[in-house]
């Protein structure tokens, strides 16, 4: 019979850090430029794929670089810094290339339709905006907006991870790095598979919540990002219990 | 018909049927997999595939009603999230059917899981995030719990049980579940993705989930062949061919069927009939 209550207890922090991690998942995909299908056509500003797409390249090498550095270190802070790293190259390379694309391919300018001025550079936008267009290619502003999300997100990836894995760790009778240093630690898979479930769905709630589409936070729609954020909270706690008694009753 | 963002899918089956199908369609052929997995060799695992195909026609239906309504971004990431609730709550159910020394008690309990998860996401999208889809809560839990039998029902097509042990070894430890993650989902989204516009017809569709179900039947028989034995892999792979091949045909008949004409291109020109 498994002991839930003393599971939980037991877990109370890693419980926490599982929901921690997948605030800022949610919170992170609100930063980063998604143009979806009209940005793919160069119709508006962004990279041209959906959300869940971008969430999950950035995201999930986050998780890679996160467990890789686990098998060097048991630090939380160098496993986060790696994760946070490791999204963050992987997003400025998607936006550099989609932005060489637009540029030498396309033959549009950077211009966003929804600002005036970039917050950034003070560049004026509404010049280059092509008629009939929500603007294309990536802003400057846009470009860090996205850095600065990926981050969050591969730090948000890479926390819940580490936390699945410190929960198996006691049941285990092993620290991280013995666990990301054995081949084929059945923790492993199962912690990692359950990340990959808790990011995919915290990578889907903000996407209904920005309609799709958004630029970065200079967008309008980045004023919506409580709500995603309190719906990842319900839902990654519900769903790190469920983790908490998979993972610690092995 | 029914078009992204054109409000409620109109139907020929009710959803009540597809629901009672994926259901009990889905608990029969894991069971059956299950308790039958000591005759012949294990070759009836592939019943927990054919359970399997019976949640994707469900899970199909579920998001064809959800996505025509418009869900402001693509139809493939409400595939990844039910996936995403499957895989947390099949992997618990599976763990507390064992921990509690219950194992056939796994499915059940991974469906009510799944099912909590999922209404929690209903509710909080329309109440929260203002989706307001009024299908939303119900769709959502379909989904959630049509996930999550596909994926018990693919490990169990390549492993011939759903033991917590056994799953977790010869499919999670060896990275298989990725596998069913992605061919289980594209099984669940894409045949509306495929499908929407104003032809987009429910039968055209459930055709196109039995067909992708097929596929994923089929990959999970490859893996059986290593898992379990090369007589268990070959029969689902065999069966696996078979609906695929008659899902592809009575989708393309359809096809035929909603198309205003279907014409044969040719092959290209060559370059002397083009100047």
């Amino acid at each position: 019979m498994i002991d839930i209550a003393g599971l939980i207890a037991e877990n109370i922090i890693y419980l926490l850090l599982i929901t921690l991690g997948g605030v800022l998942i949610s919170v992170s995909v609100h930063f980063v430029p998604v143009g979806g299908a009209p940005a793919a056509m160069a119709q508006a500003c962004g990279i041209g794929t959906g959300t869940v797409q971008l969430a999950a390249g950035a995201g999930l090498t986050g998780l890679v670089t996160a467990g890789a550095m686990m098998g060097v270190t048991d630090n939380i802070l160098l496993v986060l810094a790696s994760g946070t790293v490791g999204a963050m190259i992987m997003i400025t390379v998607t936006m550099i290339v989609a932005n060489w694309v637009y540029f030498y391919g396309v033959g549009c300018p950077a211009a966003s339709a929804k600002v005036k001025y970039d917050p950034i550079t003070k560049d004026r936008q509404d010049l280059y905006i092509s008629q009939g267009t929500e603007g294309h290619a990536l802003t400057t502003v846009s470009f860090i907006s996205g850095a600065i999300g990926a981050g969050f997100g591969g730090m948000g990836g890479g926390l819940v991870y580490y936390a699945l894995l410190k929960i198996g760790e006691v049941a285990a009778g092993l620290t991280v790095k013995d666990i990301m240093s054995t081949t084929g630690h059945e923790l492993v898979g199962l912690a990692s598979i359950f990340a990959v479930g808790i990011f995919f769905m915290n990578a889907v709630i903000p996407s209904y919540n920005i309609g799709g589409t958004i630029e970065g936070f200079h967008d309008p729609k980045f004023k919506r990002w409580p709500r995603a954020a309190l719906t990842s909270l319900v839902v990654t706690f519900l769903c790190a219990i469920l983790a908490v008694v998979t993972l610690g009753g092995m | 018909m029914s078009a992204g963002g054109s409000g409620e899918a109109h139907a020929a089956i009710p959803e009540n049927q597809l629901i009672a199908f994926g259901i009990i369609g889905g608990l029969v052929g894991i069971y059956a997999a299950f308790f039958l997995s000591n005759v012949a060799g294990g070759v009836f695992s592939f019943m927990g595939a054919l359970g399997a195909i019976c949640a994707t026609i469900w899970g199909a239906d579920a998001v064809r009603r959800v996505a025509s309504y418009g869900l402001g971004t693509g139809v493939p990431s409400i595939g990844m999230l039910a996936l995403g609730m499957g895989v947390v709550a099949a992997m618990f159910g599976l763990a507390v059917g064992e921990g509690i020394g219950l194992d056939i008690a796994g499915p059940v309990i991974a469906l009510v899981v799944a099912s909590i998860i999922g209404l929690v996401i209903g509710i909080f999208s329309n109440k929260v995030l203002k989706m307001n889809i009024p299908v939303m809560e119900q769709t959502m839990t379909e989904i959630a719990a049509s996930g999550t039998i596909l994926i018990i029902g693919l490990s169990v097509a390549m492993t011939g049980t759903f033991v917590f042990d056994v799953v977790l070894d010869n499919v999670i430890t060896t990275g298989y579940i990725a596998v069913i993650f992605i061919a289980g989902g594209m099984a669940l989204l894409h045949p509306f993705n495929a499908n929407l516009g104003p032809d987009e017809k429910q039968d055209r569709t459930l055709y196109s989930a039995l067909e992708k179900g097929a596929i994923a039947m089929v990959i999970a028989g490859i893996v059986a062949l290593s898992a379990q034995n090369a007589s268990a892999g070959m029969v689902t792979i065999l069966v696996g061919i078979f609906i695929w091949y008659f899902g592809f045909m009575g989708f393309y008949s359809r096809v035929k069927r909603d198309a205003y004409k279907v014409v044969g291109t040719g092959l290209l020109p060559s370059e002397e009939e083009l100047e």
